[in-house]
């Protein structure tokens, strides 16, 4: 044995695999030259052998030299260049894949700054988590009551694990300013407001204590965004007065940009009064917002408003109002502010985030494919590569350098794509989505971004190395390199459809969640409303009690406005509400009915109110069932009838006419009214929720002596055109008869309608779009595989129809590979959409989430795409010529 | 253009053994006369930097003398350069090895 050979062996050890075979060669020939060589003259002594085994020992010097060397070579930047270069010799290869990449993530990116602004980032409050929403609930949940007066006046006093308590009410009021009148939203709110929320005025000074008073001096507080229009952000508008409902008021501040809960609409803020010594108990009447206490706990709070709500009788013995609560059993309901703000769009998020987080996957198991099939042709490149003396790891090294590349380019355009996206979303957002301007592309969705970019290099990055990783790689690359001997191995194949097995089984998920909301939508827009929106105008009118004070001169106000609009063309039908359908906001009151009285065990009964003129149930096409509807002289100043709602005639006089019977507001005192119609059912506050039995009461009630008009009320005109084109005329007549009262977002009654169904058929549209995309790559993933795998098996497809084979057989041979990876996609796409379609059952409507028709529809469509994407390259396998075939290599 | 590697002595000495028909490792070392353990970093340093170029010996030769083929190193143009640089650095030093040879 030669001396010092296993020391090269151990040495070898520290060589880079790819230089070690070709570095021991060397040693191992160096030291039996010298050896051979001190052979020559007979055998060589010990000290022959020890000074060999000296000098080979030196091996180890070198081989640290070739480790260090590689170490060095393979640093991260060098990758990276190579990769870029490598990626531009493949133009239309990288343009696909970082476009893919792109859209992928810049729709996650998109829906990541819709679900981050609105659900995860904290609300714009100093310690907002301390922040907590105060309501109620009656009947085990069956009325939810928000704060009365008289609560806020006891929990203030009473509570300790709260620092404070705050009221608010939104309202709109009428601006006046010269001859000019507009109507904005306001909030009245209580002093404490601004302090609960940790928000000072950026001028000037909040309420006082004692402006939350009846009687107390008027004032106001602007918003940035009017003190900017009234008074061009004027620093001396502190002390100014402004006309607000008529009502002459002093500015006390001005509150910073972007101020405003629970949304920024509110432009001015006026004092909620609260009067200690008479505040009602049971008028719940406005939001409640609390600030917990240092340490205090949501739990904690709500124990001791238990404790207060469940001994109302006994505090106010005298009170019936406190009686009436103990008997609806009042229950407090304290929930995080962000919650309560929230709401329940959460679900529908992140079923979006979930959706293009699908979308994402599909397009990353298209990238991995495209990634793999360019493995296959850069086979040679690869082979070069380590034939001169690039290691394994180096290539894989490389490989993945080039998804990282891939995934940050991408995720670059990505980033400028949601950036764009969400810009021109804002205003296409469902209506009612809370906290829409708190939307915005942030540091946040950049690392969001970023991080997702990384994960998809990490995902499809990965399976070029699975394909690479094990064995001899210098091997298996000389082997491919050679004419694609390697490509038929069953791994790879097995690799690459199971990437296509997957983009299927996720594409059904999509597909069915996009067409179970399609579903939805169409059974919310088959959902007959109970009214007619089309030709229908409505718009909102107040007249403040500061602008016509006395109440005939309001009745006479709406009358004269309603005899003038009626006196115009194409006009057939209108009339006034106090708030048309679906436009939010219907009241509550308890009733009784005179023939039905109440057992001294029963509850109060509930049923909701509008109080509408006559010419409203026409104009709205809202069906007469029975009797006759109102007429002008209802009310309490002519006669006292009312109309009620097909249920509610249903639900206390199945067997009889309700026509004739007497009710009332369900307090000692108040006068009967006499049923002198039945009108078809209309869905009030959603078309999703069943209607509700409801009662229409005259637009004037309350005693003979003294009524009450409804003072805001919605106008309901049916025309024959366009009812949008009635605006300027009924902004005419409205100005003929009083210039200081304004017209209100005027909107056609379809508009209404569509804006109810906006955010199941935005979802739809979303969901739509994102199942598109994955049909589209799916379509393509098939497509890519069968014609790779054609293109690979022309020789044997040659030798088939040399053979004999037909050029049927030979499609529908290559048709059933595309079929078995889409039957296979499909078969685990159902179960995966029934285990996770539950998930959506919150949001949809009129349609079971295991809905066999949506199932079965969506997997024909899938089988029938991949039909489609099999076809082409199966009659380009059928076209094969086989002598040309077989000649091919 | 700047230089591919730092002209030592020991590579001056490399390269200049390498030009007197010094070809492979042990010969190196034995000429140069350099400490064992630095003349192979040298030899793959200046072969990644191109200076020289490593190769097997014919197959025959090897089988006639019953061992293993060795690798044996050529100066590439680029060396032929820096052995112009040596020879005005280090004027002496090329004497050593012309001795060496027949």
């Amino acid at each position: 044995m030669i001396p010092g050979s296993r020391i090269i062996g151990l040495a070898a050890r520290l060589v880079p695999a790819r230089r070690r075979r070709d570095w021991r060669r060397e040693w191992e020939a160096e030291a039996a030259y010298a050896w051979k060589c001190r052979s020559r003259n007979g055998q060589p002594t010990r000290v022959d052998a020890l000074r060999l085994r000296a000098r080979v020992s030196t091996c180890v010097i070198d081989a640290l030299w070739e480790r260090k060397e590689t170490m060095k070579m393979t640093g991260l930047f060098d990758d990276m260049r190579f990769a870029v270069r490598s990626l531009r010799r493949y133009p239309a290869f990288t343009v696909i894949a970082v476009l893919t990449l792109a859209l992928g993530i810049g729709a996650n990116s998109a829906v990541f700054t819709l679900v981050d602004g609105v659900l995860i980032s904290p609300l714009p409050f100093d310690d907002s988590e301390r922040l907590v929403s105060l309501q109620h609930l009656g009947r085990e949940g069956r009325d939810e009551l928000p704060v009365s007066d008289g609560l806020y006046i006891l929990y203030r006093e009473q509570v300790e694990s709260v620092e404070g308590i705050a009221l608010y009410r939104g309202t709109a009021v009428n601006l006046v300013a010269g001859t000019e009148s507009r109507r904005i939203s306001a909030q009245y709110v209580t002093p404490t407001f601004f302090d609960v929320l940790g928000v000072p005025p950026r001028t000037g000074r909040a309420f006082l204590e004692e402006e939350g008073r009846p009687g107390a001096e008027p004032v106001a507080i602007l918003s940035d965004g009017l003190w900017e229009e009234q008074y061009g952000r004027n620093p001396d508008v502190v002390g100014r007065t402004l006309d607000v409902d008529g009502v002459s008021r002093r500015i006390a501040g001005v509150m910073p940009e972007g101020f405003g809960h629970p949304d920024r609409e509110a432009r001015i803020w006026l004092p909620y009064a609260v009067d200690p010594a008479q505040a009602p108990l049971a008028a719940f009447g406005a939001e409640g917002i609390a600030r917990l206490a240092d340490g205090a706990s949501i739990e904690a709070l709500h124990t001791e408003l238990s404790g207060l709500t469940s001994r109302l009788p006994e505090r106010f013995p005298e009170s019936g109002a406190a009686a009436f609560l103990a008997e609806v059993n009042l229950r407090p309901v304290v929930l995080p502010l962000k919650q309560a703000v929230v709401g329940d769009v959460s679900g529908t998020l992140w079923i979006l985030l979930g959706t293009v987080g699908f979308v994402l996957l599909i397009a990353c198991a298209n990238v991995a494919n495209l990634l793999l099939v360019r493995a296959e042709s850069r086979q040679r490149e690869l082979a070069l590569r380590v034939a001169v003396g690039a290691g394994r790891l180096q290539v894989l090294r490389s490989l993945m350098a080039e998804s990282v590349v891939l995934a940050a380019v991408g995720g670059m355009l990505g980033a400028g794509i949601a950036a764009l996206a969400v810009r021109m979303s804002l205003s296409a957002l469902p209506a009612g989505l809370p906290r829409v301007a708190e939307v915005g592309v942030d540091s946040r969705v950049l690392a969001f971004t970023a991080v997702i970019a990384l994960g998809c290099a990490a995902f499809f990055g990965f399976f070029p190395l699975l394909r690479y990783g094990a064995g001899d790689l210098a091997g298996q690359l000389r082997e491919g390199g050679g004419g694609g001997a390697a490509s038929h191995g069953p791994r790879r194949n097995g690799l690459r459809n199971g990437l296509v097995v997957a983009q299927m089984a996720l594409a059904l998920v999509l597909l069915v969640g996009s067409g179970l909301m399609l579903r939805s939508f169409q059974a919310l827009r088959s959902v007959d409303p109970g009214f007619d929106p089309d030709g229908v105008l409505v718009a909102r009118l107040s007249v403040p009690g500061a602008e016509i004070e006395g109440w005939e001169e309001t009745v006479a106000f709406y009358r004269q406005l309603r005899e003038r609009i009626l006196a115009q063309p194409g006009v057939a039908a209108a009339g006034f509400t106090q708030g048309a359908p679906l436009t939010g906001g219907m009241s509550y009151f308890s009733i009784e009915v005179e023939d039905h009285p109440r057992g001294p065990d029963e509850l109060p009964v509930f049923a909701r109110n509008v109080n509408v003129g006559p010419g409203y149930l026409e104009a709205m096409g809202i069906r007469l069932v029975e009797g006759r509807t109102f007429q002008e002289g209802d009310g309490a100043e002519g006669l006292r009838a009312a109309v009620v709602s097909r249920t509610f005639a249903e639900m206390w006089w199945p067997d009889a006419t309700p026509l004739g019977r007497r009710m009332r507001i369900g307090y000692e005192g108040e006068d009967w009214y006499e049923i002198v119609g039945v009108v078809e059912d209309v869905h009030h506050l959603s078309l999703e929720e069943a209607p509700e039995e409801t009662i229409y009461w005259p637009a004037t009630v309350g005693p003979a002596e003294s009524p009450f008009p409804t003072r805001s009320r919605d106008i309901a005109i049916k025309t024959a055109g366009d009812p949008l084109e009635l605006v300027p005329v009924l902004r005419r007549e409205v100005r003929a008869l009083n210039p200081r009262i304004p017209v209100s977002n005027p909107r056609a009654m379809t508009t209404v309608v569509s804006d109810a169904t906006s955010r199941t058929s935005f979802t739809a549209a979303l969901l739509g779009v994102a199942s598109g995309i994955a049909l589209l790559l799916g379509l393509v993933g098939i497509y890519g595989v069968v014609s790779y795998v054609v293109s690979q098996r022309t020789r044997e497809i040659g030798v088939r129809m040399a053979l004999g084979a037909t050029a049927p057989s030979v499609r529908s041979m290559v048709v059933r590979q595309g079929l078995l990876l889409a039957g296979v996609g499909v078969a685990i796409g159902l179960v995966a959409a029934g285990a996770l379609s539950r998930i959506m059952s919150s949001i949809l409507y009129g349609v079971s989430a295991t809905d066999p028709v949506t199932y079965g529809s969506v997997g024909v469509v899938l089988v029938m795409v991949a039909l489609v994407a099999s076809w082409v390259p199966a009659r380009r396998a059928a076209a094969v010529d086989p002598s040309r075939a077989l000649r091919m290599e | 253009m700047g230089r591919l590697f730092s002209l030592t002595y020991p590579t001056a000495a490399v390269l200049l053994a390498i030009q007197a028909q010094h070809r492979y490792g042990f010969d190196i070392m034995d000429a140069t006369g350099l400490p064992d353990g630095t003349v192979y970093p040298i030899l793959r340093r200046l072969e990644r930097r191109g200076v020289l170029v490593g190769a097997w010996e014919e197959e025959s030769t090897a089988r006639a003398e019953q061992r293993p083929q060795r690798r044996y190193y050529r100066l590439t143009p680029v060396g032929e350069e820096a052995l112009a640089e040596v020879m005005e650095r280090f004027p002496a030093l090329h004497r050593l090895f012309e001795t060496g040879t027949v």
